[in-house]
């Protein structure tokens, strides 16, 4: 069983973790346009039985 | 009150209609009307322009992420993954947007899904909908809102980023539904004028490592299989998403184009009208001007 695993992440938690420190480790001038990757707009709305559940 | 109001209603009316008959507020419709409508053009050629640079963009972001999705594929291809039998609950993902005026680039993947379920009563009892984009949300609701597991919103208006797609899938995982199979449902980008609906397949992790060919690949645990099956589905719907979104683009592009032209004709033609009721206009005005005149000879 793997460290991070056992500690209740998964792998996708795992790489982003990574990510976000490689990134970190970049140049000044490389890391701006780095984090312009590192964002996310998504947002979610669960259903249950034909409707949505409001948050 | 009421009974004044529709007095002045039915004045204004009549008031209108002999005007009309003089032909003066036809040529102010007229012009009324071409204005918005040529107000309507500049906001289809700017919305051009703009989905022609996001297009750009969008190109060549799919190209980065195309080997992410095929890999995966070509994964469940080669070590022939089948979905394990018996386990029939089975998930679709609709990969849209939540922008229209793109064409029918939307109702495609839906009525894609709604054909499929609509022609297996099986399938719609256990089929579970993850819908990314309002559009297939609003689409898939009416006819399948009990199937509909979780609905991801504000997609399109950026890029999609990894980040994106890995949200998903923690979300769809954190969501406790597990399913035998599914299919990711995309529109895969051909050209700038031509996309198709494609799909990609997602299965449980018994199905892979009951896999009959599953020995081609060297040194799999239990624990490297787990990851693997976690980052394909993320790096998978990262690719549908960005194939996708270069679709959307991309026919947005051809139908604001073609909204442009057919704005452009319909403003030939008022302007011709217009030109024409206003000639009338001068000549009637004119005779109108000459009898009198004659009259008082």
């Amino acid at each position: 069983m793997l460290r991070w695993r056992q500690a209740g992440l998964n792998y996708i938690n795992y790489s982003q973790i990574s990510a976000k420190l490689v990134r970190h480790a970049l140049k000044a001038d490389l890391q701006a346009d780095a984090e312009k990757r590192d964002q996310t707009n998504v947002k979610f709305v669960q259903w249950k039985d034909g409707k949505p559940l409001s948050k | 009150m009421l009974c004044q109001g529709i007095k002045f209603l039915t004045l204004t009316a009549a008031q209108q209609q002999q005007t009309q008959q003089r032909g003066m507020a036809t040529l102010k419709s007229i012009s009324i009307r071409l204005k918005s409508v040529k107000n309507i053009q500049k906001i289809t050629q700017s919305m051009k322009m703009v989905s022609a640079a996001k297009y750009n963009r969008a190109e060549r972001d799919l190209k980065q992420a195309k080997p992410l999705g095929q890999g995966s594929k070509i994964f469940y291809e080669q070590a022939e993954v089948t979905p394990v039998e018996g386990d029939t609950n089975k998930l679709m993902v609709a990969v849209t947007s939540d922008r229209g005026l793109c064409g029918a680039v939307h109702t495609g993947i839906s009525r894609n899904i709604r054909d499929t379920l609509l022609a297996n009563a099986s399938e719609r009892e256990n089929t579970k909908i993850v819908c990314i984009g309002e559009k297939s949300r609003a689409i898939l609701q009416r006819l399948f809102a009990k199937n509909i597991l979780f609905v991801a919103t504000e997609v399109g208006r950026k890029p999609p980023t990894f980040n994106d797609a890995a949200k998903i899938t923690i979300e769809l995982m954190n969501s406790g539904y597990s399913f035998g199979s599914g299919k990711i449902i995309f529109n895969r980008f051909r050209s700038v004028v031509s996309y198709v609906i494609d799909e990609l397949p997602l299965y449980s992790k018994q199905s892979v490592t009951s896999a009959s060919k599953i020995s081609l690949y060297d040194s799999l645990d239990n624990d490297v299989i787990q990851s693997y099956l976690e980052f394909s589905l993320a790096s998978m719907l990262f690719y549908s998403m960005k194939e996708g979104a270069c679709s959307e683009q991309s026919s947005r592009m051809t139908a604001m184009d073609n909204a442009s032209k057919n704005a452009g004709e319909m403003i030939d033609s008022l302007t011709l009208t217009f030109n024409r009721t206003r000639q009338a206009v001068i000549t009637r005005e004119l005779i109108e001007i000459i009898s009198g005149a004659a009259a008082l000879e």
